[in-house]
């Protein structure tokens, strides 16, 4: 097991032999190249690298929480956090019969708003395409943002959303999280708020820690008592 | 990417709700500056140079002394010239280029609380009157910002200056060359110290960060000296500040200014 868990730089050979490349990784020749800084995973006919850090690269169906940066008379730029530029049409917002005359933009979305929102489509060559029209889409009214590495929001949503269920059952907040590493988190509490951000905070700094669950839910079980 | 940032309207509204609680989104009351950290001699090979940390924000001065000719309606004054610009690593949005209108504020600023404090004695800066005299200048760079540049611009700036030494130099054939061993500090009659204050609301917060920074109406910068004088001030934003915040900014510049000052007393003895 040590053996197949290991750190790689951009360039190292991960292994050799007849795998599978997965995220993150090359196969040049006979050798699997990693391309990115992080952690390799072997497993029994494919090899991925889990990335320590890096930008947001948009996906088919992610959930994104996007600001609103500007807007053109068709159309909303968001960012979220990528190297790409979210890209909202109005027609999304206003339905089919949108028209340029009569609908103002910043009637529905104004510079500087947050929403919640789904990569559309996305092929690389093109800015993402975004929609808000969904259940639970649109835009986010209250709560504080938190930004944390995209990377580390597998670990922060944990198995099965283990992780983020156990934060949310000790601090009532209601926490969206966006594939893109933009966490909103609303709480009636202050309290509950501050905690639930600490948490977050804390799974950030410490997400490469064998046994976070249970440092997390001991931060959880602490502040309780006081 | 984006060449403006736009803070989300929920964390503005954050700051703003904290501000009716009198609190601050960092914890601080509403008169408390930042953590202030000054280094001196941060460059070993300039006359005088300091790295300065305001919280977050991080810039660095370096001072050049060396003889210039001077201004023909000046002829027995040295020069004093003070420069701020941003690096491109020091924020997501500074692009390489010209500088742009705020930064060009920010030189001015920071060159004008300095200037007209008369912190620099210039006339003792002359070689030879109306021919050569003595030029200083302070360069300031941007590291990181998080806010406030003005003030930590200036910060740097005045440690630097106050660590600065200078040759002496006289006129040999016309053309003035260095006396060897003649290094002395510079003239300097007073300390300025520049306090930036931002509007958000109807409240008044000393040394905004930069989320702060990024949702506040209206600034102003006001520099004070030694005795507690008002030498410079700069206002700028959309929105207007009334009589009784003026003088309540000033009031304010006056007290804070009085233990930033005692700061760099301290960065200077530091140094000797």
């Amino acid at each position: 097991m040590a053996d197949r868990r290991k750190y790689v730089i951009p360039g190292d050979i991960v292994t050799s032999g007849p795998f599978r490349p997965e995220q993150n990784v090359i196969l040049e020749g006979n050798d699997i190249i990693s391309t990115a800084v992080g952690i390799s995973e072997i497993y029994e006919d494919s090899v991925k690298v889990i990335p320590l850090t890096g930008k947001y690269l948009p996906k088919i169906n992610d959930l994104v929480i996007g600001k609103v940066v500007s807007h053109t008379s068709l159309s909303w730029e968001l960012d979220i956090n990528s190297c790409y530029i979210g890209f909202l049409p109005a027609m999304d917002v206003f339905g089919r019969d949108f028209s340029t005359h009569a609908d103002e933009l910043s009637s529905k979305l104004k510079t500087g708003d947050l929403v919640a929102a789904r990569i559309a489509n996305f092929d690389r060559t093109r800015d993402p395409l975004i929609t808000i029209s969904d259940r639970d889409l649109g835009k986010i009214d209250d709560g504080i943002l938190i930004k944390i590495s995209p990377n580390k929001v597998p670990r922060l949503i944990g198995k099965k959303g283990s992780m983020i269920q156990m934060i949310e059952m000790a601090t009532n907040a209601a926490v969206t999280i966006g594939q893109n590493g933009w966490v909103v988190v609303s709480c009636e509490t202050p309290k509950g708020l501050s905690k639930a951000k600490k948490a977050i905070e804390m799974v950030n700094e410490k997400a490469h820690i064998a046994n976070l669950t249970d440092l997390v839910k001991d931060m959880l079980d602490e502040k309780d008592e006081s | 990417m984006t060449s403006v940032s736009v803070i989300d309207e929920l964390k503005k509204a954050q700051i703003l709700e904290l501000l009716k609680q009198g609190k601050r989104i960092d914890g601080r009351t509403l008169d408390e500056p930042r953590k202030l950290k000054i280094e001196t001699n941060a460059i070993p090979k300039a006359n005088g140079s300091a790295r300065v940390y305001l919280g977050d924000t991080e810039v660095i001065c370096g001072v050049k002394i060396q003889p210039d000719r001077p201004f023909p309606d000046s002829g027995d004054k040295g020069l004093f010239i003070c420069t701020a610009e941003l690096l491109p690593l020091s924020h997501p949005t500074v692009e390489t280029g010209p500088p742009q209108p705020p930064v060009i504020e920010l030189a001015r600023v920071t060159d004008r609380g300095i200037r007209e404090s008369h912190m620099i004695d210039v006339s003792q800066l002359v070689i030879q009157k109306d021919k050569s005299v003595i030029g200083v200048f302070a360069d300031v760079v941007v590291v990181d910002q998080d806010g406030n540049l003005f003030d930590a611009c200036s910060y740097a700036a005045t440690a630097a200056l106050l660590t600065s030494k200078t040759p002496t130099w006289k006129m040999v054939d016309d053309s003035p060359s260095i006396v060897e061993g003649g290094e002395k500090q510079l003239p300097v009659n007073t300390i300025p110290v520049s306090v930036t204050m931002g509007k958000i609301g109807n409240y008044i917060v000393v040394d905004p960060n930069g989320d702060e920074s990024e949702s506040m109406d209206a600034r102003v910068t006001i520099t004070t000296d030694s005795n507690g004088n008002i030498c410079a001030l700069q206002k700028g934003g959309s929105d207007g500040f009334t009589q009784e915040e003026i003088i309540q900014c000033s009031e304010l510049s006056v007290k804070v200014g009085a233990k930033i000052r005692e700061q760099l007393k301290l960065a200077q003895q530091e140094n000797r």
